[in-house]
């Protein structure tokens, strides 16, 4: 016989199927919303009704004569055709459930919870603030409170019932049972929340009729101590990014007298002609109205703006921006000095 | 030593020769003309694997002895539609019992005896058949009903309720 070669074999055989179909579809859908945002899940009636199927296929798994005891798994309603639907693979030709299974039904009414880390805290469903998330549009940073309201605590009770021939099975179904109870309480991590379920004892109800199909049902009561979350509920909202000062004056007179300003006097300017010397240049960098106001030692003058002749001893000379002032001047003696002096106005 | 004490009672209009007679007429009816038969799975009680605790079968099914056919009477009940339990919710047919009446001189010449616990199969269909399992093998015939006439018991009433594979599946 040859050896098998090293690739194609395989080193271990699967002991489980994988998922596939529906249970496939529900993995992958879990992989995708998990942890998906900052805020909690929600958590309903659907998801703890999930959460506890789930907590008793996880727990409560009995083997005997070889196969698992099968659980149904779905809580039967009014609506008698998804009982046959999730039950097929366990029935007999008569279309009845084979013992030995586990069912789990659910009390139809959900009352106020006794939950004590969620009871009376926050009056009136106010949002309260959950957590502060830093964000960054791309200009500047910001953040955005998270408010979620109180969730509101709720018991749903449950019952899981073995059906089955063998007291042996019922044996185990009670080990499994004491031991997850042993303390009492339970938990079960739904949508990341930790729920608690308690144990409320235990009744039997096996068939036991003379001339009857003798099989035994035996049913544990638990409580489920959860609560609501409705993430629809939930408030998204961006905090304080920038602050502005802002400061409001009263702009009514005030009663007191006003301070009288004294009159800005205009400037003097003073162009000196030394000895010898009849031309004098002054540069603007302004726009303004020359007045004239004085001469010493001037017989007469003549005014050119830019090497341009404006006119000789004119009174008031207009200056523009950058403009270059000369002016000659005729000295009535050429061994003293001179002077002129003229008033300007800023326009 | 058990003593065999003659009946006479009925004497002047009765006996036992009549008594066979009448017994005769009722089997050539009962397995000439109705033939309804039954299939009894006897349990082979030095075979079964059982607990010891709880006297349950712990592998391999429930051993029985050879099949036996026989002749009765059947009646079967209507079945019951119901909750298993009282409040589990799980909705089911429950097939009804079957009430078997068979001649003691039936019993008698196949050599058979019905116990509590033995399952006995009845055909619906020809592909389909039903076991039952006893749940009164009828032995106590003393009342009248079970009498011919308060001459002697001549048959019994056995009702068996219906199992699931799960419990018995036959050959």
């Amino acid at each position: 016989m040859a050896i098998p070669k090293k690739g194609p074999v395989k080193p271990t055989l699967p002991l489980n199927y994988p998922k596939t179909l529906l249970p496939r579809r529900e993995q992958i859908k879990d992989m995708i919303t998990k942890d998906g945002t900052y805020l909690p899940k929600s958590l309903l009636h659907a998801d703890l009704d999930r959460g506890f199927l789930d907590f008793v296929k996880d727990k409560f798994k009995i083997v005997s004569e070889g196969i698992n005891i099968p659980v149904v798994d779905i809580l039967v309603t009014t609506q008698n055709w998804s009982q046959f639907v999730e039950t097929w693979d366990f029935q007999n030709i008569d279309k009845n459930l084979e013992p030995p299974f586990l069912t789990i039904i659910r009390s139809p009414e959900v009352k106020y919870g006794n939950n004590p880390s969620v009871q009376y805290n926050i009056p009136n469903r106010r949002m309260y603030y959950y957590m502060e998330v830093p964000t960054w549009n791309g200009n500047f940073m910001g953040a955005d409170i998270y408010k979620i309201p109180q969730p509101i605590p709720i018991d749903l009770k449950y019952s899981v019932a073995i059906v089955c021939n063998r007291m042996r099975e019922v044996n185990t179904m009670n080990q499994r049972v004491m031991e997850t109870f042993a303390s009492r309480q339970a938990y079960q991590t739904i949508n990341g929340h930790y729920i608690p379920i308690i144990n409320d004892g235990f009744t039997d109800e096996s068939s036991m009729d003379l001339e009857k199909r003798k099989y035994y049902v035996q049913k544990y009561d638990f409580t489920m101590m959860g609560f609501l979350i409705d993430e629809n509920q939930f408030e998204v909202s961006p905090s304080i990014s920038r602050t502005i000062q802002m400061y409001e004056v009263d702009q009514r007179p005030i009663k007191r007298p006003q301070k009288k300003q004294d009159p800005v006097q205009p400037q003097i300017i003073v162009l000196n002609y030394p000895i010898e010397n009849v031309s004098q240049e002054y540069f603007f960098e302004y726009t303004c109205n020359l007045n004239y106001q004085n001469t010493v030692n001037i017989i007469s003058y003549s005014v050119y703006i830019n090497d341009q002749y404006y006119g000789d001893d004119v009174t008031i000379i207009q200056i523009n921006t950058d403009d270059t002032l000369k002016i000659d001047v005729t000295k009535l003696n050429l061994g003293l000095e001179s002077e002129i002096s003229f008033t300007q106005v800023l326009i | 030593m058990k003593s065999n004490v003659p009946i006479t009672r009925l004497g002047k209009f009765f006996g036992d020769k009549d008594f066979e007679l009448e017994i005769g007429m009722g089997q050539e009816w009962l397995i000439g003309d109705m033939n309804y038969t039954c299939v009894l799975y006897k349990i082979d009680r030095n075979k079964i694997k059982t607990d010891d605790v709880y006297g349950e079968v712990v592998s391999d099914g429930i051993k029985f002895l050879p099949p036996v056919e026989f002749n009765a009477q059947v009646t079967i009940a209507a079945p019951e539609n119901k909750f298993i339990g009282t409040s589990t919710k799980m909705d089911q047919v429950e097939p009804g019992n079957i009430t078997i009446s068979v001649y003691l001189k039936t019993l008698q010449d196949l050599q058979i005896d019905i116990d509590f616990g033995d399952y006995i199969g009845y055909y619906d269909s020809e592909n389909f058949v039903r076991y039952y399992t006893v749940v009164n093998d009828g032995r106590v015939v003393s009342d009248t009903k079970h009498t011919y006439k308060g001459f002697k018991p001549f048959y019994r009433t056995i009702i068996a309720a219906p199992v699931g594979p799960n419990e018995f599946r036959g050959l």
